[in-house]
């Protein structure tokens, strides 16, 4: 028997409305409108039963599409609306957001057993709008195939799939017309999803293996007949294809559409690249560096202004705290990550990903730096202009009818699950399946402004949990603005008018192509005004399961003119109106012209840089696992190398480099000849292979007169501490040889060692920087100043003492005063400064509130004042922690469970209150207790720190906290430091590592570079920083428009080197190989 | 039923005080033993103990009952100075007629009780138990009590010197390696491996975790005519020759049979569960008491039976994890999924840790040789242990033959090599045989 399990909850709502009352003024720009006032009575309506319902199919919840058009050509855009095992309905545009339901008489409701997405096309070019419904079917007991109802333009539709080859069966979500052949027809690509197999958690190559049902299609458009060329077209069709949806645009502005395909769980997203002969090639990999794991809606639009299509894929990151430690999320898949990387699986996070399209090349993923990464289960995502104010702002449906990942529910499940054989289980958890808890969630929207999104839920629209799935935007009732529209699970469809005040402009395009594209879909409208240009490029298929009708909308916020108004139309003419009038609609006619499209040619500072391959060097990282042995610690300490160190070993004008490495691989030196390097082989630092190099240092230590070499020395990979101490070689006529005596032992982890004679007494003295224990990442330890003795014997500096967790150090004379200060990185702490004042380290005060996960710290004169500032590289406001952020970050030091061995905890801030950053079972991991206090999930969700673990235990835990997150500088102000500067936002897009002076054709320029795979589940990897030369702070550009690589790999250092007829750059990373650019 | 014995008990109560008669005795019945301990399996499945946990938790609730009522018995002898670490328990008795049976249940529960996360569980059983005592003597339960927790807090202080504390917060293990024999997650879930300390756990009876060190395992090779590499195909083509044969094949019930796999993982789209069962400690726990029933022992015997079977079931443990996280070997699903069939699955899942030597046989072997020394050889029963979590009854011949089958139902189930098998159960029934001879209980 099968249940209308929503059916109350509608009629209740319906039964509310039927009081007619006045209608209110909305507080929200957005105004969602009652059904009774507009017609649309349409709900999604599932039912369930033992056999149907979230246990037999995993997508039971995912909801319908909506999609609109003009189907009857009066002028007014009508709505679709996808019913998931009810009918579908038609529902015409009266005028004045009125509506006609003529399901009936159009004959549209649809034969399949359970329908998906939708989208209108006029797939025979009769100038009438036909409608394209996606089914599942071929699983469990569904049937019937993906629909066509072709327009007969008397108000009744005909189902014809069968005829254009379009009748596909399988596994569909939506379908996505598009010319990518340019032969002016429309072909199409359907996504079809995938259901777990034992096969489906297989390696990443199944994609190849084309599977029937489940592996996504592209038609080609044969004269009217859709034909299958997915294989030609090298399109992936596996078993693991978790397809959700698409997106397509020219992403590389090559004139020929890409399509970025959505897959949920373990499945990489597919980004394929029009190759221009009816191929496509996956590059994913090389254009993104950061994906969703769960992928589910997309969208795409050029958001920030500069000509490439941008790109937003949702997933499933709980922004409420509580339901965040109730449900699963990323911590338990630090396994099935490394497993899953051993498939072959690109690494994936469960939350949303902004991606920005530099320059057609890649993308650089920016969701948390705009706030919009976590906004729980969310499954379509809109770029449009709502305010009309020239920016595309950002709406995204959200709600899951039940959560099936609460781990409450799991436990209740275990618990209860047992001796039953396959089929009564399967009855016995549909029985319970009203035990998992309710995933509705408010939908949000985000203002733009081309730079950042603001979170505008409850002043734009209402802040009400719902459930909704697919969504569109429309002008309904002609105003100028834009209307959006869900189509919601077990509830009334929303339609929610835009009130915008006409006080803002707009222009509104329809279009008119020629040949079997009559709508000109995949066309290119770019408008010009007020010194900014909008592009926007037509698709009907957008966000989840929907379509928007085939008319291009731009705000104009207050500009009363576009100066030009230039369209790209699919055969690459290119049409240009001068000044076309604003607030209206202008339909464009396609018209033959002369110029065609050219894809942008790269400019002349492509060549500034040159790869070059003078030395062959792999850093390789070794298999320690922080994670395992301290379990909450929010990164690793173990994977700080390589260790680089630049000097003129043998005194022939040139500077050769040493490259440190990781614990079990051996260190090089090489030697500069000005023409090519070559490799010194140097016995006593290769045996000592063992260690794990962080940093290394060449100076005179014995004042000989050669140059001698201290090592940094990080965390071996078997913890053996005699190789966890920092060494001293000395140069022996050429030879080093490790000293045994002549320095203090450090079995603390170091970061730095930098020497300068800071008591200019004429020997090199050496900082030393510690960052922790090496088990015991969150005490704070000591670093320190070797004085030399003349001889190089190295005793600590008594009266200088830094007790911290030194990240980076560098002396630099920033007062001009001809002696060199001492400037130190720290995390959880504030940056240092100490003045050298004739040999006496004095530390001088540094801006408030100044406590940071300070990476790096250098000098320059950013200001352009004359002056060297003083640089800092922090996290950046790119990173989870950005998200809650409303207070200092905190970490807390305590044996919190006493048994005799410290822990680590981190707390944030949400809203004013300290929440554990940890789940109730990673928190369980590291102190037993915690299972015995909290038995319930639900009893630990949404805790602060304090009701957590007791305020007397966190009162009595040793604090850290971090105030600033953002990268920056301190500003020199004729010798005061008391001002803290944020860099640009493109500096805050990842961890900035290190800073580089270079001159490059004459020009002081800066560089830098960072990123941070060192990271837990938590954070994931955070590679969005992909380089930069800046001259000063406000002019810069990414280090790919001067022609060097983008950079996704976590650097350590970047030197440069002078050849005898060039310079050399080398990018040195974490775990991967030496990079090195030659320039002038 | 139930309840009728109650408002009886209510009605003697009620009958004896308006009579001012003296209160009379608390009846402690082996039968009452038998359901604390089943409590405690109960509340241990709930939680999801892993099975070395289990263990610990079954001996020390158990010695605690032992001590309790063997201090002067004229039949046992107190495990005092027996087992490692274990020195002279203080009984100070308040009064000499302390009901003996009576304390030792509370001493029972009283160290179980800690060693649980669902404490309430355990005290909300206690207490309805506690509370039916009350009414029927007060006096007599207060006494027991006294001297029950006094004997079960030495346990207790004794118990928390083990090293298990230490080993909570010790490294995971680190799933990074290159070297294809090392053990790594299995699917689904890629849990990672569990209590890889759990060799530095205070054993009970072996002198160390290694004494029973067993030979070291065919040396890994992926050379087909290696002796490594015969034994995984052998696990290949035995499930394989058992999928053809159906569900129903003699080889396929034995897996099912002892799976004894606390935590087997169900995957369903975003959901994941686990369906529980109990651990293979626990299914010898509960041959023991099928062995009581049938020859209906007495209260001592019982408590003792229980006592021995999981002080050798708690060190067999820590002599198989001390060889596990010693080999690291590598499972058969691994290997056989990258370099034989890529969609294979074993029987029964993967449990998650090392593959060398398996846990079910030692435990096996070591409980068959203590139950033959309590109950005697060629003791026929009918297991009937996991009827509650839907598997069927199975009769064997003696304890030993059930122990063969469940050392080899590991092939069967797809999760160890034959090495694993054989000479895991050689390793647990070394620990067994110690047992029987080093420790004595009976006088």
């Amino acid at each position: 028997m099968r249940k209308l399990i929503f059916a109350l909850s509608t009629l209740a709502l319906l039964s509310a409305c039927t009081e007619q009352q006045p209608t209110k003024v909305s507080p929200h720009i957005l105004q969602n409108l009652s059904p009774l006032d507009t017609g649309v009575d349409f709900a999604n309506m599932v039912s369930e039963d033992a056999e149907h319902s979230i246990i037999n199919y995993i997508y039971y919840y995912n909801g319908g599409g909506v999609a609109s058009g003009d189907v009857n050509n009066d002028g007014l855009p009508d709505l679709y609306f996808v019913s998931n095992t009810g009918e579908n309905k038609l529902y015409l545009n009266l005028g004045d957001l009125k509506f006609k339901d003529v399901s009936k008489t159009a004959q549209i409701s649809g034969n399949s057993s359970w329908n998906t997405g939708v989208t209108m096309v006029d797939i025979n070019n009769d100038g009438l709008l036909d409608i394209y419904v996606c089914a599942v079917s071929g699983l469990l007991d569904f049937e019937g195939h993906n629909e066509l109802f072709i327009n007969n333009g008397d108000g009744t539709f005909t189902e014809n799939a069968k005829a254009y080859g379009l009748d596909f069966k399988g596994y569909s979500t939506q379908a996505y017309f598009f010319d990518y052949d340019k032969d002016d027809d429309l072909d199409v690509y359907i996504v079809n999803h995938a259901v777990h197999t034992t096969l489906s958690h297989g390696k990443a190559e199944l994609r190849h293996e084309r599977k029937p049902l489940v592996g996504d299609v592209l038609l080609n458009n044969n004269n009217g007949v859709f034909e299958d060329v997915s294989e030609t077209a090298k399109i992936f069709g596996g078993e693991n294809g978790y397809g959700l949806s698409a997106s397509i645009a020219d992403f590389n502005n090559d004139g020929w559409d890409d399509i970025y395909v959505c897959n949920d769980f373990h499945e990489d997203d597919y980004y394929y690249l029009n190759n221009q002969d009816g191929t496509f090639s996956e590059e994913l990999g090389k254009a993104f560096s950061t994906i969703s794991r769960f992928s589910m809606g997309s969208d795409v639009a050029d958001i920030n202004g500069d000509g490439y299509q941008d790109l937003i894929t949702l997933d499933m990151l709980p922004n409420d705290e509580r339901t965040l430690k109730e449900t699963e999320g990323d911590d338990v898949m630090f396994n099935i990550q490394a497993h899953l990387k051993k498939l072959g699986y690109k690494d994936q996070y469960a939350r949303n990903m902004l991606q920005l399209n530099h320059q057609g090349q890649y993308f650089q993923e920016t969701a948390l730096f705009n706030k919009v990464a976590a906004t729980d289960w969310s499954w379509s995502p809109l770029f449009a202009d709502f305010n009309n104010d020239g920016h595309q702002d950002l709406f995204i449906t959200n709600g899951i009818f039940r959560r099936p990942n609460s781990l409450d529910f799991k436990k209740y499940v275990s618990n209860a699950f047992r001796g039953r054989s396959e089929h009564e289980a399967l009855a016995w958890l549909y029985n319970s399946i009203g035990e998992m808890p309710s995933g509705k969630v408010t939908n949000e929207i985000y203002q733009g402004n081309s730079k950042q999104f603001e979170r505008q839920t409850g002043q734009w629209i209402e802040d009400t949990p719902s459930l909704s799935n697919g969504s569109i935007y429309v002008d309904l009732d002609g105003d100028g603005d834009l209307e959006l529209i869900t189509n919601n699970f077990g509830a009334a469809a929303s339609i929610y008018k835009n009130n915008t005040d006409t006080s803002k402009n707009y222009i509104a395009l329809d279009f008119k192509y020629k040949g079997a594209n009559q709508e000109g879909i995949g066309l290119k409208a770019t408008i010009y005004s007020n010194n900014k240009s909008q592009l926007k490029q037509l698709f009907r298929s957008r966000g989840f399961s929907s379509s928007v009708n085939n008319q291009l909308h731009f705000g104009l916020n207050e500009a009363t003119t576009i100066d030009s108004l230039v369209i790209v139309w699919p055969n690459q003419k290119v049409q240009t109106i001068k000044n076309p009038k604003i607030n209206q609609t202008l339909t464009v006619n396609y018209s033959e012209q002369s110029r065609t499209y050219h894809p942008e040619s790269p400019s002349d500072l492509a060549s500034t840089f040159k790869k070059a391959s003078f030395i062959d060097f792999t850093h390789q990282e070794d298999h320690y696992n922080d994670f395992s042995e301290e379990k909450l610690i929010p990164y690793r300490i173990s994977t700080l190398g390589p260790a680089l160190a630049k000097a003129d070993i043998d005194n022939n004008g040139y500077e050769d480099i040493f490259i440190g490495n990781s614990s079990g691989k051996k260190a090089q030196l090489f030697l500069n000849n000005g023409h090519h390097f070559t490799p010194l082989h140097m016995k006593a630092i290769e045996n000592d292979s063992l260690f794990e190099d962080n940093d290394a240092e060449f100076f005179d230590a014995d004042n000989d007169g050669d140059l001698d070499l201290y090592i940094a020395s990080g965390i071996q990979e078997e913890q053996l501490e005699e190789f966890q101490v920092d060494r001293l070689y000395i140069n022996d006529n050429g030879q080093f040889k490790r000293s045994q005596s002549q320095i203090p032992l450090n079995p603390l982890v170091t970061t730095v060692v930098s020497a300068y004679d800071f008591d200019s007494d004429n020997d090199m003295d050496l900082f030393i920087g510690n960052h922790s224990d090496a088990h015991d990442f969150g005490q704070a330890v000591s670093s320190y100043i070797l004085v030399n003795d003349g001889t190089g014997h190295f005793t600590k500096q008594p009266n200088f003492e830094v007790e911290s967790k030194v990240t980076s150090a560098r002396w630099e004379d920033i007062n001009g005063d001809q002696l060199k200060d001492l400037l130190v990185a720290t995390e959880w702490d504030a940056p240092k400064i100490f003045l050298n004042q004739s040999g006496t380290l004095t530390p001088t005060i540094v801006p408030q509130q100044l406590n940071g996960l300070w990476q790096t710290v250098s000098t320059y004169d950013i200001d352009k004042d004359g002056d060297q500032d003083i640089l800092l590289g922090n996290w950046g406001l790119n990173t989870k922690f950005n998200l809650n952020f409303d207070g200092p970050l905190q970490l807390y030091h305590s044996d919190f469970d006493q048994n005799g061995k410290n822990e680590t905890l981190l707390a944030y801030n949400k809203g004013g209150y300290y929440y554990p950053l940890n789940t109730k079972d990673e928190l369980a991991s590291q102190m037993n207790v915690i299972n015995r206090i909290y038995t319930k999930h639900k009893s630990y969700a949404g805790k602060t720190i304090e009701e957590a673990l007791t305020k007397t235990t966190i009162n009595s835990a040793k604090k850290f906290e971090v105030h600033q997150l953002a990268s920056g500088y301190i500003r020199n102000d004729h010798g005061q430091f008391n001002t803290f500067i944020p860099f640009d936002d493109a500096l805050q897009l990842a961890p900035i590592t290190i800073f580089l002076n270079v001159n490059v054709k004459n020009e002081s320029q800066l560089m830098v570079a960072g990123n941070s795979t060192k990271l837990n589940s938590y954070h994931g990897a955070y590679t969005a920083l992909k380089g930069l030369l800046l001259k000063n702070e406000n002019d810069y550009k990414l280090i790919s428009d001067y022609g060097m690589a983008p950079i996704h790999t976590q650097v350590k250092q970047l030197e440069t080197l002078k050849m005898k007829d060039e310079n050399l750059i080398l990018i040195l990373s974490n775990d991967d190989n030496l990079l090195l650019y030659t320039y002038k | 039923m139930k309840q009728f014995y109650f408002s009886l008990s209510l009605l003697i109560v009620v009958l004896f005080s308006s009579c001012n008669t003296e209160n009379p005795t608390i009846e402690i019945s082996s039968e009452d033993y038998h359901h604390a301990v089943d409590k405690l399996t109960q509340i241990m499945v709930h939680d999801i103990f892993s099975p070395p946990v289990a263990s610990r938790i079954y001996t020390y609730s158990n010695i605690a009952a032992y001590e309790t009522l063997n201090q002067e018995s004229s039949n046992y002898h107190s495990l005092s100075d027996q087992l490692n670490n274990l020195s002279v328990i203080n009984p100070t008795k308040t009064n000499d007629k302390v009901n003996l049976k009576l304390a030792s249940l509370i001493a029972y529960l009283d160290v179980a009780k800690d060693l649980v996360f669902s404490k309430e569980a355990i005290t909300t059983y206690r207490d309805s138990l506690y509370q039916h005592w009350n009414t029927l003597n007060p006096d007599e339960l207060e006494a027991a009590q006294t001297y029950g927790t006094t004997i079960s807090q030495q346990v207790t202080t004794w118990m928390q010197k083990d090293q298990y504390a230490e080993t909570r917060t010790m490294p995971n293990y680190n799933i990074y390696s290159d070297d294809p024999s090392r053990w790594q997650p299995t699917p689904p879930s890629y849990t990672t491996g569990i209590e890889p300390h759990w060799s530095k756990i205070r054993p009970f009876v072996l002198d160390s975790a290694a004494q029973f060190k067993p030979q070291r395992h065919p040396e890994f090779s992926l050379e087909k005519d290696s002796p490594f590499y015969k034994e995984v195909m052998e696990v290949y083509t035995v499930n394989r020759e058992m999928s053809q044969k159906g569900d129903e094949s003699p080889e396929v019930l034995i897996a099912k049979f002892w799976d004894c796999n606390p935590f087997v993982s169900v995957n369903k789209g975003h959901f994941m569960f686990a369906v529980k069962k109990i651990t293979p400690g626990a299914h010898w726990v509960g041959i023991c008491k099928i062995a009581c029933r049938q020859t209906k022992t007495d209260f001592e015997k019982t408590v003792y039976a229980y006592t021995k079977i999981s002080l050798g079931i708690a060190d067999a443990f820590i002599s198989c994890w001390d060889e596990k996280y010693r080999s690291n070997l590598v499972r058969p699903e691994t290997l056989i999924n990258a370099y034989i069939d890529k969609s294979w699955a074993p029987v029964l899942q993967t449990p998650p840790f090392p593959e060398y030597t398996s846990g079910h046989s030692v435990v096996s072997g070591a409980s068959s040789e203590i139950l033959t020394s309590i109950f005697g050889e060629d003791f026929y029963f009918e297991d009937l242990t996991e009827v509650q979590y839907g598997l069927p009854i199975r009769p064997f011949n003696s304890f030993r033959a059930a122990a063969q089958e469940a050392a080899l139902s590991r092939l069967y189930g797809g999760i160890h090599y034959r090495s694993a098998i054989d000479i895991g159960l050689d390793q647990g029934i070394k620990v067994g045989t110690l047992v029987n001879t080093k420790v004595k209980f009976l006088k």
